[in-house]
């Protein structure tokens, strides 16, 4: 796709890098990004499907026998499709539309019918239906600790991580008001990026050479979730282990290739037993 | 006009193109788009001028630095501070949700209260602070009148030494009362296990930053154990850059494959409780190879070899005692690890350039065997690695002031004779400073209780407790309990009287030494908002309680706010000199010390400003210290052969302390099977109570957000599950999501089965941190809590709860 907007000024692909060699499952990404995006919290959590969490996390275990049984986790965000993104080509209000400047899929709140399309249509699982409005009683008090940039939700209406798109309005105001027409790497980073205790993910510009994701995205290890579907995802996952990045995309026996790569593989790195080898 | 089949066709027609014509259909839409979501009780959050507030988290004695967002007068996002070395970026789940804790008001207390309802039903009035201060000290007082202030007892949840801590056992002191107690936690059995091998009353510093092998015997490194910032930003660290050129391996010893199991390097699943030999059989191996560090044994380790006493008795050595019980293959018989995995890993250890052992039971709230942490401890100075970079570090307290002596009056000084309820101190538990456990058997073993009054602060005991329920039950008993809680937990719903302290965002308070850490760290944290409910900070409120209690108590807090007492004991960090009050990411406190490092502070005044503005006091740390002195063994040297757990037997006796071996072997690391169980047959299962990282086990409750990391085989809707190996579920034909019974002699609860591949067979793994019946919503009858059906045996020497081999079987429901 062109690196340019039709201003001649670049062109932006906000992205991120996680890698799960080092995510610890702790799940920090998820209430840091409920905290930030005003979600609100129900008294029952445990039904998934009707639960909202932007970012979810989803346990995986390489299915072998104790003692060798492992499991791994997969945090996901929206993945910002950059080619087609399937909810957008569906919406019929025009309330989802991929951002050309930012690479950023977006979601208008007060245009979408609730048609619950897009949320069919995406790959990820990622957009969620408020079946009922925000969830903050009065007599509890809870509203309280409501951010004012982020507008909460009323019911009926669909809702997706923006990568904090507001902090990325908060960047550049702050810019703009110095003078500057750019944003630096760090001036503009989500809030799950910023709470990961274990710095697992990364993000940034994926257009940038000099930013660190674009040069992550590169590695041998790193992989896409369902890359085959053809819609780009701008998210992407790292790992060293072979059954993780095997269990990104719904491979038929046989089907996939383990990653072989000299440079990286010149020392035996995986050591525990019952752990891949190649 | 009449309706004949050409106009019915032409209206229809024209209908249609019309609809298509007019815009109303989507002018519709829209408006419907519109009206359904403008709802009034859409909250709109106020705008107004954004700031940042430095502070640092107090939820866990872990103690992150933490930045809280404001808009004017609300707190509305949390996140980790950058510019603090215990946690430089990240924090935890919890710390990360604590909003919530603040704002929730159907989780807290918004001002003293007296209970009206029955016990337990959470139903109280509101009082004013006078009413309540003036109850609570008459009471006290009344009793202090007749002559029994030891029926006055408090528990204590803060952290050992910091200052409200301090400020809870004056009070005690100058009311008369013995019976201070603190749950459990594996402070404990780490201060414990220093005292007897190295002397040192000093909190326990494992420099893992530095080490290039880490080998941790249960320490949950990933579910929250030490201060879970640091170790999880380490966590970062190692495994930061190309996979195929890490320096640092991680070993978990653990049964079953949790998170840090699974993340690490190797997983080594022992059985619970047999940690300690496996670290004994690492042992034989080396001492078998001769690969062991003769330099430190020699110089610096007493009861290595066979040592002969000043009478002529020849006494076992450690290695003597290695060499013979802990073959591979011995203690692959006790642990179920391999034989040739045992070699592996001892290979490892030797092979390392900088290995440490670590030991621990999951997060820190509950404690560990003394015997195991000797056995892991040993392993350390077997391979050299104490006093040395990247291995165990032996560093001096935080040098705070000590608060200002005091005398007691005559009824003090009478109660305080009377023995302590829980026996700590004496010939069965000598080097425990308290038994909460045995506390609640005391009261639950009387027919009327001793105590009258209990005092409970920053602690939960009906609900963390790994007794079975027995605390709840004592609860019962004793006539009137003052709860200083700022939350509805379990045991302040069973309070008659609540002085509800300030939640972590509205007080000041410190942090004495994250667990773990290498190098000193005093924290402080600051209100970030002013209290939002008529609620006062713990340290106050004991300040003016000992004043409504009477002159002679009130006598002893010569301060009018918690604040001074703080300031009082921090001098003592200025006048000992040194010290940085500001971090540099760039010089992180664990690399060796630069040539003199500014402290940035002239007099204590601006040191107290700038402790109070960054939250923090620390010094690099010493990773190598003169040797001279660093012991205070009674034979100078680390001792594998402790010589004061030999006193405590000659002055009692093996049996008295719960140990089944006798002679040298009782003074040293070694394997204790547990007690023959006879309900084995009955109960052909063992339970183990898990932590989790995003699930509070300890008195803070979990904020709500947390439940949305909760994965649905782990809770749906009101049940929670329990992990089961699928052959072992088999054996009872329970398939996935049966819901199933889990019954052990001291109860039983209903869960659900969840099938786990990673679970050892034979086990039942519960997590903690369900089955509330306090808080709200939220949390109330979510799941159910596994400590209500522990049944705990007794840590030899130590007396300390032994909470992780509980026999249970499963009943299908």
């Amino acid at each position: 796709m062109k690196k340019e907007n039709d201003n001649g000024k670049p062109r932006h692909r906000y992205g991120m890098v996680i890698d799960l060699d080092k995510c610890t499952g702790c799940g920090t990404c998820m209430i840091a990004c409920a905290a930030e995006n005003n979600v609100s919290v129900r008294p029952d959590q445990s039904d998934k499907e009707r639960a909202i969490t932007w970012m979810r996390l989803y346990k995986i275990t390489n299915g072998k026998e104790f003692p060798d049984t492992e499991v791994s986790y997969f945090p996901r965000p929206c993945m910002h499709c950059d080619h087609h993104p399937p909810c957008v080509s569906v919406c019929v209000a025009t309330a989802t539309k991929l951002d050309f400047n930012t690479g950023i899929v977006s979601q208008i709140y007060t245009r979408c019918i609730g048609c619950r399309y897009c949320q069919a249509a995406c790959p990820y699982g990622a957009r969620y239906f408020n079946w009922w409005d925000a969830y903050f009683p009065k007599d509890k008090g809870l509203d309280r600790y409501l951010s004012p940039e982020v507008s909460p939700r009323m019911r009926g209406v669909v809702e997706k991580c923006t990568f904090c798109h507001h902090r990325l309005m908060r960047a550049k105001e702050q810019a703009y008001a110095e003078g500057r027409r750019e944003i630096e790497e760090h001036e503009y980073q989500t809030a799950c990026t910023e709470a990961c205790p274990v710095q697992a993910i990364t993000f940034g510009d994926l257009n940038n050479p000099d930013h660190k994701v674009s040069k992550l995205v590169k590695h041998p290890f790193t992989f896409r979730l369902l890359e085959r579907l053809g819609t780009e995802p701008k998210v992407y996952y790292y790992s060293s282990r072979d059954w993780v990045r095997k269990l990104g995309d719904n491979f038929l026996p046989g089907e996939y290739k383990p990653v072989l790569h000299k440079t990286w593989m010149q020392e035996e790195w995986s050591t525990k037993p019952g752990r891949d080898t190649y | 006009m009449k309706l004949t089949r050409r106009n019915f066709i032409a209206s229809v027609v024209g209908g249609a193109v019309g609809i298509q014509i007019t815009p109303l259909p989507w002018k519709f839409t829209d408006d419907v788009a519109i009206w359904t979501q403008n709802w009034p009780w859409v909250p709109v959050p106020p705008s107004g001028e954004f700031s940042e507030v430095s502070s640092v988290c107090t939820l866990c004695p872990g103690g992150c630095g933490i930045s809280v967002r404001k808009v004017e007068e609300r707190a509305v996002k949390i996140e980790g501070r950058t510019d603090y070395p215990v946690n430089p970026g990240g924090i935890c789940p919890l710390g990360m949700g604590g909003l919530q804790l603040l704002y929730d008001e159907s989780l807290r207390f918004t001002g003293p209260m007296k209970r009206v309802g029955m016990r337990g039903s959470g139903e109280f009035q509101r009082i004013t602070w006078r009413e309540a201060l003036d109850i609570a000290g008459a009471r006290i007082a009344a009793l202090r009148k007749e002559g029994r202030p030891e029926a006055v007892a408090a528990v204590d949840g803060n952290g050992e030494g910091t200052t409200a801590s301090l400020l809870i056992q004056r009070l005690m002191q100058a009311v008369g009362s013995p019976n201070y107690v603190r749950p459990a936690s594996l402070s404990d059995t780490y201060r414990m296990g220093n005292i007897l091998m190295q002397g040192r009353d000093a909190p326990i510093a494992y420099d893992l930053e530095n080490s290039d092998l880490i080998v941790s015997f249960g320490c949950g490194l990933l579910e929250g154990w030490g201060a879970p910032g640091r170790v999880l930003n380490a966590w970062g660290m190692w495994h930061e850059g190309n996979p195929a050129k890490r320096k640092v391996k991680i070993v978990q010893v653990e049964s079953r494959a949790s998170n840090t199991a699974s993340k690490a390097d190797y997983w080594v699943a022992a059985k619970p409780g047999t940690e300690g030999a496996l670290a004994l059989g690492l042992a034989h191996v080396i001492i078998r190879s001769g690969r062991y560090d003769a330099g430190f044994l020699a110089e610096h380790a007493f009861g290595f070899d066979d040592w002969q006493s000043r009478d002529g008795v020849v006494h076992t050595g450690f290695k003597t005692l290695v060499l013979k019980n802990y073959a591979p293959e011995q203690v692959s018989r006790i642990t179920g690890v391999r034989p040739d995995a045992i070699v592996k890993l001892a290979g490892m250890f030797m092979d390392a350039k900088s290995p440490i052992a670590i030991y621990g039971k999951g997060k820190n709230e509950l404690n560990g065997s003394l015997y195991e942490f000797m056995a892991v401890q040993s392993l350390n100075a077997l391979a050299g690695r104490i006093n040395r970079v990247g291995g165990v570090l032996l560093p001096d307290p935080l040098p705070l002031n000590p608060l200002p002596h005091f005398e007691c009056d005559e009824i003090a000084a009478k109660g305080l004779e009377k023995p302590r309820l829980d026996r700590a101190g004496t010939k069965a538990y000598p080097f425990s400073h308290s038994l909460i456990h045995k506390f609640a058997e005391a009261i639950n073993g009387s027919r009327k209780s001793p105590i009258d009054t209990l005092l409970v602060f920053s602690a939960n005991p009906a609900f963390t407790l790994p007794d079975g329920g027995a605390f709840e039950t004592a609860l019962k008993k004793i006539p009137f309990v003052i709860s200083f809680s700022p939350y509805r937990d379990e045991t302040a719903n069973m309070a008659d009287l609540i002085l509800p302290d300030c939640v972590y965002l509205e007080k000041v308070d410190d942090i004495i030494w994250p667990v773990g850490l290498q190098y000193p760290l005093y924290g402080l944290s600051k209100p970030v908002v002013d209290p939002i409910y008529d609620t006062r900070n713990c340290g106050d409120t004991i300040i003016n309680l000992s004043k409504a209690i009477g002159k002679s108590v009130g006598a002893a807090f010569p301060w009018k706010h918690f604040t001074d007492v703080l300031k009082e004991r921090a001098k003592g960090l200025y006048d000992a000199g040194g010290g940085l009050v500001r971090f540099n990411p760039a010089a992180p406190p664990w690399v060796a010390k630069g040539a003199g490092s500014k402290t940035g502070f002239k007099s204590f005044d601006d040191m107290w400003k700038k402790l109070e503005a960054g939250g923090m006091w620390y010094r690099p740390a010493e990773q190598q210290r003169d040797w001279s002195w660093l012991f205070k063994t009674p034979s100078g040297k680390f001792e594998f052969y402790s010589q004061r757990i030999e006193q405590a037997i000659r002055s009692g006796s093996t049996k008295e302390m719960r140990i089944t071996v006798q002679g040298d072997e009782a003074c040293m690391a070694h394997y204790e099977a547990p007690a023959q169980d006879p309900d084995r047959t009955a109960y052909p299962l063992t339970l183990f109570p898990y932590e989790m990282i995003n699930l509070a086990s300890g008195w803070i409750p979990s904020p709500p957000f947390l439940y949305k990391t909760i994965f649905d085989t782990q809770l749906l809707k009101d049940t929670s599950f329990a992990a089961i190996h699928p052959g072992t579920a088999g054996q009872y034909g329970l398939k996935q999501g049966d819901l199933v019974s889990v019954e052990s002699p001291a109860g039983a609860v209903k869960v659900r089965v969840d099938l786990f591949e990673g679970a050892m067979p034979g086990r039942v793994y519960m997590p903690l941190g369900f089955g509330h019946t306090g808080y709200d919503e939220f949390l109330k009858g979510k799941g159910a809590n596994p400590n209500a059906i522990v049944r705990a045996g007794e840590d030899p020497v130590s007396g300390y709860p032994v909470w992780w081999t509980t026999p249970v079987k499963l009943v299908k429901a």
